[in-house]
């Protein structure tokens, strides 16, 4: 994965180096343009002055000499012209400045002179960076103008993007509130919240009907479940069975008692979806973990030790807080052996629960899932954890498993996530 | 007793009546809503017992009718759905007891006793039993005249033997009536057995040998 970027710093960010790369290749071009276009200049202006000295020399046959800017010497032969900078002491700066030196020879009534023309560079150097300068300043301006104006607009253009992204990532299949989606006068954007519309729209009546359909089959199987079991009753008590017959029936029993705790369980899963649970109580986790602990006692599972008794009270549906604190109670001993104990623990807003293991969970993250078990237990219905994950979720609660010093350890955080 | 049984599953109807006709009761029956309601109008029962999703109507708009018309029937109602919401609907419109599909015909005739109880009696029963008497009201059973000193699952246990006496009751029915859902922990029912014979010791100390084991793994309470 590479880094993301946001689109509007993204869609700046190619602004801005455009802008840049502008700014460089204008000054460049502008400055070796303008230089050369200066350098012609001063070439002619050389050019001209020579021609007008040469001019002078014809007519009059003085010699003009105005050192540095202008020089003629007889010579005795004739040279190259050279036209090259030079660099002269000026008196009135003084300083040394950059000239440039236009020598050529001329034979001008027979004689032979070596005119040197010189002009201050200075000058036009000075326009040089002038103008490159001012083209750099004007850029930039102009590309922070645009920057600017580029961003606000994007942002407004942008909008209803944003907000609907954001409604998206808000988005819960079980709250029932609608997706508050902008509409927007741009085509893609007014498409795209259509479908959005659309998909959110399907994937809710699917999972509606999904959670229909669940809790319609657990419901329609009540009924055969309640004429098989009547009938077994009956059977036991009206026909002359023998004893392999009768444990075949009471078999037969166990299984629909299994049945019959699936189906509860779905229920209650898909109620806890559809918000059925509306009865907020203050609960104290205290009492109801002193109620478990008696009446698992009496069932003969007298290892379970409720170590550090800080009281913890809860905020919840209080038929739910049983079925907390009953699943993780019964999970535990489900999964140990009658003499090893089961540590529960209330401290802070935290409830523990741990009980002995040989090995750590291979699958801790399947942990939660519906229908998974660790071990083939034919007892389990795979439901009971998932449950209680459902109903920390629903209340903001933080459930978590470690395997730590050959113990299996639950606790669940009860501080609401501040949101 | 006279019962009627609104149930539109035959099958579970029939059952229903079978299991229930050995403890000497009437048993009528109703097939949908129409038979319901029109039994329940003409003819006096001590129990009613109704399933509320009836084939053309509501079991809940027939005890509505009777409670308007001010009959004395106890009513249970049966139902498949076991949400606290519906239950409390039918409890308020006047049900005196709701149970949820799939239930024991054990559990259920244990239920229609308590109800019978409390209707005749104000809640203030005595349950007799040749030399077994059991005061429902302070929870305490007696052999002639002497307390027996029952544990609460004792008291609940020679209570749920006598509602159905003279029927085969499996450790499974018996932990489920005791427990509840949380019996389906136990790997198996051995425990069930030390409270039977707890009871079974406490009762034959005075010479009430009523507590038989059927078949093994099941147990019956029949006079000898």
């Amino acid at each position: 994965m590479t880094k993301k970027i946001n689109l509007v710093k993204k869609a700046s960010k190619t602004f801005l180096l455009t802008g840049v790369f502008l700014v460089i290749l204008s000054s460049i071009v502008l400055y070796v343009f303008t230089r050369d276009l200066l350098e012609n200049e001063i070439e002619e202006v050389l050019r001209s002055t020579e021609y007008r000295v040469a001019g002078a020399l014809k007519k009059n046959n003085t010699v003009y000499s105005l050192p540095p800017v202008t020089e003629v010497h007889e010579v005795e032969v004739l040279g190259e012209e050279i036209i090259k900078d030079t660099i002269i002491y000026d008196p009135s700066e003084d300083e040394m400045e950059l000239f440039r030196e236009l020598s050529t020879y001329k034979t001008i009534n027979g004689k032979i002179y070596r005119i040197t023309i010189r002009d201050m560079v200075v000058e036009t150097e000075n326009f040089l960076y002038a103008i490159v300068i001012s083209n750099i300043a004007i850029f930039i301006l102009a590309f922070l103008l645009l920057f600017y104006f580029n961003t606000t607009r994007n942002l407004k253009l942008w909008r209803p993007f944003f907000q609907n992204l954001d409604q998206m990532k808000r988005f819960s299949l079980t709250s029932k509130a609608p997706l508050a989606l902008m509409d927007s006068d741009v085509l893609e954007f007014s498409e795209l919240k259509n479908e959005i519309t659309v998909l959110t729209n399907k994937v809710r009546s699917d999972y509606e009907s999904l959670k229909q359909f669940t809790e319609d089959v657990s419901h329609e199987m009540q009924t055969p479940l309640a004429i098989i079991q009547a009938k077994i009753d009956n059977i036991i008590n009206e026909h002359d069975i023998n004893e392999r017959q009768f444990e075949q029936i009471t078999s037969i029993q166990k299984d629909i008692q299994r049945l019959k705790q699936l189906n509860k369980r779905i229920t209650t899963l898909t109620k806890i979806d559809n918000n059925q649970f509306v009865n907020i109580e203050e609960v104290s986790l205290t009492d109801l973990i002193n109620e478990k602990i008696e009446s698992f006692k009496e069932l003969q599972f007298a290892n379970l030790v409720y170590a550090s008794k800080q009281e913890v009270t809860v905020s919840m549906d209080s038929y739910l807080a049983d079925i907390l604190i009953n699943n993780l109670v019964s999970n535990a001993i489900r999964y140990s052996k009658k003499m090893e104990e089961i540590l529960i623990i209330t401290k802070g807003n935290l409830l523990i629960i741990s009980n002995f293991g040989e090995k750590a969970l291979e699958h801790p993250e399947h942990l939660f899932l519906r229908f998974y078990r660790e071990s083939k237990d034919k007892h389990s219905t795979g439901l009971g954890l998932a449950i209680v994950k459902k109903i920390c979720d629903l209340y903001g609660f933080q459930i978590s498993y470690q395997f730590e010093v050959d113990h299996h350890i639950f606790s669940i955080d009860f501080t609401k996530e501040l949101k | 007793m006279k019962m009627l049984i609104a149930e539109d599953e035959l099958d579970l109807q029939q059952s229903i009546v079978t299991y229930l006709k050995r403890d000497d009761h009437v048993c009528e029956v109703a097939s949908d809503y129409l038979e319901a309601s029109e039994k329940v109008a003409l003819y006096d029962y001590d129990i009613i017992i109704l399933d509320i999703n009836l084939v053309s109507g509501s079991g809940l708009d027939v005890l509505k009718t009777l409670k308007k018309d001010k009959k004395k029937a106890g009513v249970i109602i049966i139902s498949a759905n076991n949400s606290l919401t519906d239950r409390l609907e039918g409890l308020d419109l006047g049900a005196d007891d709701y149970i949820t599909k799939p239930f024991h015909l054990a559990e259920l005739s244990s239920r229609i006793n308590a109800v019978l109880r409390r209707g005749k009696y104000g809640g203030d029963e005595i349950i007799v039993f040749n030399e077994i008497r059991i005061d429902t009201k302070a929870r305490t059973a007696y052999i002639e005249g002497n307390t027996m000193a029952l544990t609460r699952k004792e008291y609940d246990l020679l209570l749920f033997f006598i509602s159905n006496k003279g029927r085969v009751l499996s450790k499974e029915i018996i932990a489920e009536h005791l427990w509840g859902d949380d019996s389906d922990l136990l790997d198996n029912f051995d425990f069930i057995y030390v409270h039977i014979n707890n009871l079974r010791k406490k009762m034959t100390s005075q010479g009430a040998k009523y507590i038989k084991t059927a078949y093994g793994s099941g147990y019956k309470f029949i006079e000898d």
